[in-house]
């Protein structure tokens, strides 16, 4: 997942989680705010009525002796009455909730009662508030309440969102212009990454360096083939030339002649290993030209030629079941020889007697899939992730008098023309090599 | 046939003098380009073969002198800088051909041979063998009135070859390289010359025995021819 999706859906979660909390918390609060709200001003009129009996004495409340007052506001919301409290002893403070029958409404109000003593009377005083014009002052609060938040979340899951995309987008730029679509080792120029953010500056001038370190130790590699090649052609050269002379020489042993065919032969395999790598290293350094055209089966027609020695060898059949109007493009010819004759001298070298090799082709979204399929021996799937490494030895091509360059020659070449190459081998019944073209070296027949 | 060897190796420019004065070429060698570019100035030559990584000089600036002071001369590029530019640059310039090092001496004289045959003209160079006609400019083989159409590209490069440098044995290594020279792959000692041969002997069978191809035991395969 990427990192802004990640923090987009962390924002929208956590503030969902607020949502929720604020949601369930608010009734609750808004109850005991109001509800201490209330009583606050309860025990304020207690105070004051308590005043007012002080100064002015209980008369001003029950003026004719009577033991009892008490006063509705019209809406029955408020009241308060005073009562002679008769039980001994008994005296009180309390803040509750409790209902009362006023004119047939039975009403819940809360309650503050209250005992004092008066000219040596007791009385009881209770100042009711009722609980439901509470409630309707608490229910659009709470509307209010769940209005703004929902719209403070909106502003800021938007104003995240935002100022993650503005922060991020160095990252989202370093990622794509150093990591994806770099074709490795050939990487481009050194652009700077604009952003103020230190930790990005960082990692855009970290990555620069090592891809830097990559391709010096890329370049490194590829001059040191290049020049450990060409340097060894020469007295390869004269070691070959000598041993021609000698083996001409008429007073030459034939015990002796057949020493020196050794040394031909190993001089030979020097010479082969030398080339393929120096063939390697061209093909890295780009330096052949992309510029001819030829039909595959034309070119296929020409491995077959040089190898058909090989395949009756083996008795191998060899199928080319090609369209004739199949022609390659802006490609090179020798190179793209060489990465058919080698993959169809594997398919003989490690194919059985009597074996069977076809060639196909197929259509795919523009690009074109040539597949060498062979009934051969197969490869492990151990062995697998190494077939085209230098000088790789599996232990079925140590019978074979190879050294482990046929595959990397196939590999570089495919990569030079960005010919993707996909593998499928099953041990002791064969593998199929599938060799996709690009739509752009794919041409018409014209 | 004047030859100039132009190679800074010595063993090297040693040895080619040695196989060229045995087919019977006059050599003469310069190991360095200074003293190359004097030599060309003054003699002429039949060939002036050129190594192209001399210290002291450029090896194409030679090249250019010698097509000016010896128009005649056929040129050959020897190099052990294999590279494309340097090829098509060379041949550009006039090269007659080009030899990547290391090559076979016995390719250099095929070469020499091929460009003799274009630069003089030469007719129809047609080699009795046994009972078989072998046309080399036309490659037919023809045995009395019969066509032999059996044999194949490869095959005939074996025979033409074996024909150049008749008499002599050529070994399996000598016969791939020449045969498979271009093709870059992993195998280091084939013997699909053994397949070759056997298949070459079977198509001319049919018509006559070949006795003139010749398996030398143990070294290779030669043509018997009498000059």
């Amino acid at each position: 997942m990427k990192l802004k999706t990640k923090l987009t859906l962390f924002n929208a979660i956590s503030k969902l989680v607020i949502a929720i909390l604020f949601v369930l918390l608010v009734p609750v609060l808004i109850k005991k705010i109001s509800r201490s709200y209330v009583d606050n001003n309860l025990i304020k009129q207690k105070s004051k009525f308590l005043q007012i009996v002080k100064t002015q004495g209980i008369k001003n409340y029950i003026p004719d002796g009577e033991t009892y007052g008490s006063y509705y506001l019209p809406l029955k919301e408020e009241y308060l009455t005073i009562e002679d409290d008769t039980i001994p002893g008994h005296l009180i403070d309390t803040i509750k909730n409790e209902k009362r029958l006023v004119e047939r409404d039975t009403i819940e109000y809360r309650i503050l009662s209250h005992t004092f003593v008066v000219n040596k009377k007791k009385y009881l005083l209770e100042i009711g508030k009722s609980v439901a014009t509470l409630d309707e002052t608490s229910t659009p609060l709470q509307s209010i309440a769940f209005a703004v938040l929902i719209g403070m979340i909106l502003l800021t899951i938007l104003a995240d969102q935002l100022y993650t995309n503005r922060v991020l987008k160095p990252l989202g730029q370093i990622i794509k212009s150093k990591l994806i679509g770099q074709k490795f080792p050939n990487f481009g120029s050194y652009k700077e990454v604009k952003t103020s953010t230190s930790d990005f500056q960082y990692l855009d001038i970290s990555i620069h360096k090592m891809i830097e370190t990559i391709e010096a130790a890329f370049q490194k590699e590829r001059e040191f083939i290049s020049n450990a090649s060409h340097e060894l052609m020469t007295p390869i050269s004269i070691l070959q030339s000598k041993i021609e002379n000698m083996f001409e020489q008429e007073d030459i042993a034939d015990e002796l002649k057949v020493r020196l065919l050794e040394m031909q032969k190993i001089l030979n395999r020097l010479k082969s290993i030398t080339k393929t790598l120096l063939l390697i290293s061209q093909i890295e350094n780009e330096q052949f030209l992309k510029e001819d055209k030829i039909s595959i089966i034309e070119l296929l027609q020409e491995v077959y030629d040089e190898i058909s020695v090989r395949l009756s060898e083996k008795n191998i059949a060899f199928d080319i079941l090609i369209p004739q109007d199949v022609i390659l493009i802006n490609i090179n010819k020798f190179l793209i020889f060489n990465l058919f004759f080698n993959l169809v001298n594997n398919a003989i070298k490690y194919n059985k007697v009597d074996g069977e090799i076809v060639i196909t082709t197929e259509n795919e979204n523009g690009s074109l899939i040539v597949n060498i399929t062979d009934n051969g021996i197969g490869i492990s799937t151990e062995d697998m992730p190494f077939i085209f490494n230098r000088f790789k030895k599996f232990r079925q091509s140590m019978q074979q008098d190879s050294f482990g360059l046929g595959l990397p020659i196939v590999k570089s070449i495919a990569t030079f023309h960005r010919i993707k190459i996909e593998v499928d081998s099953v041990k002791d019944l064969g593998s199929n090599f599938r060799l996709i073209f690009p739509a752009d070296i794919i041409g018409s027949v014209s | 046939m004047n030859v100039l060897i132009i190679e800074d190796e010595e063993a090297l420019a040693h040895e080619l003098e040695i196989f060229l004065t045995n087919h019977n070429y006059i050599t003469e060698i310069c190991y360095t380009g200074q003293s190359a570019s004097e030599k060309i100035a003054i003699s002429l030559y039949d060939f002036i073969l050129i190594d192209l990584g001399l210290p002291d000089y450029d090896g194409l600036d030679l090249l250019k002198e010698a097509k000016k002071n010896n128009p005649d001369a056929a040129c050959i590029i020897l190099t052990a800088r294999a590279e494309i530019y340097d090829r098509v640059r060379g041949l550009d310039l006039g090269a007659d051909d080009y030899l990547p090092k290391p090559f076979s001496l016995l390719e250099l004289q095929s070469r020499m041979q091929a460009i003799m045959r274009r630069k003089f003209g030469l007719k129809q160079s047609i080699v009795e063998l046994g009972e078989f006609i072998i046309n080399l400019t036309d490659r037919t083989i023809n045995c009395h009135d019969a066509v032999v159409s059996t044999i194949t590209k490869k095959e005939f490069d074996l025979i033409a070859y074996l024909i150049l440098h008749k008499n002599r044995t050529l070994t399996r290594t000598q016969l791939s390289e020449h045969i498979w020279g271009s093709v870059i792959n992993d195998d280091y000692d084939s013997n699909y010359i053994d397949a070759h041969i056997k298949n070459i002997r079977k198509k001319l069978n049919v018509y006559a025995a070949p006795d003139w191809l010749e398996t030398v035991r143990g070294l290779g395969y030669k043509i018997k021819m009498n000059i």
